[in-house]
């Protein structure tokens, strides 16, 4: 049993280490000293699948493992803003409310939930895909360089890479989505998904339904027995 | 996630043996797993939790249900006293494991370790409940 190591439960913000746009690891410890530094509101600013929503995971996770409260909202609908307000409402002082997606609510809902947090003493940091009034925290950017760094740090790499998945798809992922992160990984997910298929094609049965542990059975390397990774904060289950 | 200085540290290994062959489960079997942890190199775990999980795998958000939970925090039951360990429960009747192409749902056991400090470590082995087919492309769309 083969699991597909583009989908979302291997990519989804916080699971991906964070990487600048070179590829290289994001210092995250440094963006909260600048957060700091900036009175504790901020905007990630970047483009469509450019990180900023991992990379608030990652400074939402650094925040809670410093001690601090860092609740996080997606804003699709008022709705989202109302829930947000009411936890900033609720939150204590010095928490960072951590918002991806602001540009997706109206002026007034933004001026509602500003005014809530400086009232609650809270800082505000957001995701926006433009400059929003507030303070530039760190700017996200994208390069093929960095979707190469990303699918290398994918479960199993060495498994797949250059059977299922070529450095001429990653590219062209990453040509085809005009940079967009996140969908050139829902197109690596599909690849692979072609790629499985071809396989079974050609050797009859495949993967499905066999122990992982059965590994090149059937022409191709099957994952490794298991799949292991460090924990974060938000599979706790107990 | 965690910090570069933990991802320096070594990586745990659980080998786990399943007490039927190739992984494969019926509805309301009792799935019987053993493990043995290594390669913890002296740091303490504080706990050790067991869950039998399905979740769900594709392109949209992630689904989860947690089946069978327990957490053990007896020293005595944990590394460096104890390398191995065992834990059992019934089967649902649903949902089964399923080979879609848009989304895949998959039954796993998780053992998850937690050493002193905030450093945890998680390893996932997958089984099959149930016999449902994979799904295939009709050869119009294959």
């Amino acid at each position: 049993m083969v699991s597909n190591p583009f989908s979302t439960r291997f990519t989804r913000p916080g699971r991906i280490e964070q990487l600048d746009d070179a590829g290289r690891p994001v210092d995250v410890e440094g963006l909260l000293e600048r957060l700091r530094d900036l009175g504790g509101t901020a905007a990630i600013v970047g483009p469509h699948g450019s990180g900023k929503s991992t990379l608030l995971a990652h400074l939402a996770e650094a925040i809670e493992r410093r001690g601090g409260q860092s609740p996080r909202f997606r804003l699709r609908s008022w709705r989202d803003g109302l829930a947000a307000w009411r936890a900033i409402c609720q939150s204590v002082a010095g928490a960072t409310i951590c918002i991806d997606s602001w540009e997706c609510i109206g002026p007034a809902t933004r001026i509602l939930l500003r005014l809530a947090a400086r009232l609650s003493g809270c800082g505000l940091l957001v995701t926006s895909h433009r400059g929003v009034g507030m303070p530039e925290l760190t700017r996200c950017g994208t390069s093929a360089s960095l979707l190469r760094a990303i699918v290398r740090s994918l479960p199993h790499y060495p498994d797949w890479h250059g059977t299922l998945i070529c450095e001429a798809d990653i590219d062209a992922a990453f040509a085809n989505h005009s940079g967009n992160l996140r969908e050139s990984l829902y197109a690596l997910y599909d690849r692979f998904e072609a790629g499985r298929r071809r396989v079974r094609a050609v050797v009859g049965t495949g993967p499905d339904g066999h122990d992982g542990s059965d590994g090149g059975r059937h022409g191709i390397h099957e994952f490794a027995d298991g799949f292991s990774y460090a924990g974060a904060p938000e599979r706790n289950l107990g | 996630m965690n910090t570069a200085a933990d991802r320096s540290q070594a990586m745990p290994r659980v080998e786990v043996q399943f007490d039927r062959p190739h992984r494969q489960h019926e509805p309301r079997d009792q799935v019987a797993v053993r493990y043995r942890i290594e390669g913890c190199d002296g740091e303490r775990i504080r706990a050790i939790e067991h869950s039998v999980l399905w979740y769900t795998e594709g392109k949209g958000e992630e689904d989860l249900g947690v089946h069978f939970f327990q957490r053990i925090t007896d020293r005595a039951m944990m590394p460096p006293a104890l390398s191995t360990g065992a834990f059992s429960t019934p089967l649902p009747q649903s949902p089964l494991s399923y080979e879609g192409l848009i989304v895949k749902v998959r039954w796993c056991v998780r053992v998850r370790l937690f050493f002193d400090g905030s450093r945890d470590f998680v390893s996932e082995h997958v089984f099959v409940l149930g016999r449902i087919p994979p799904a295939r492309l009709s050869e119009s769309r294959a």
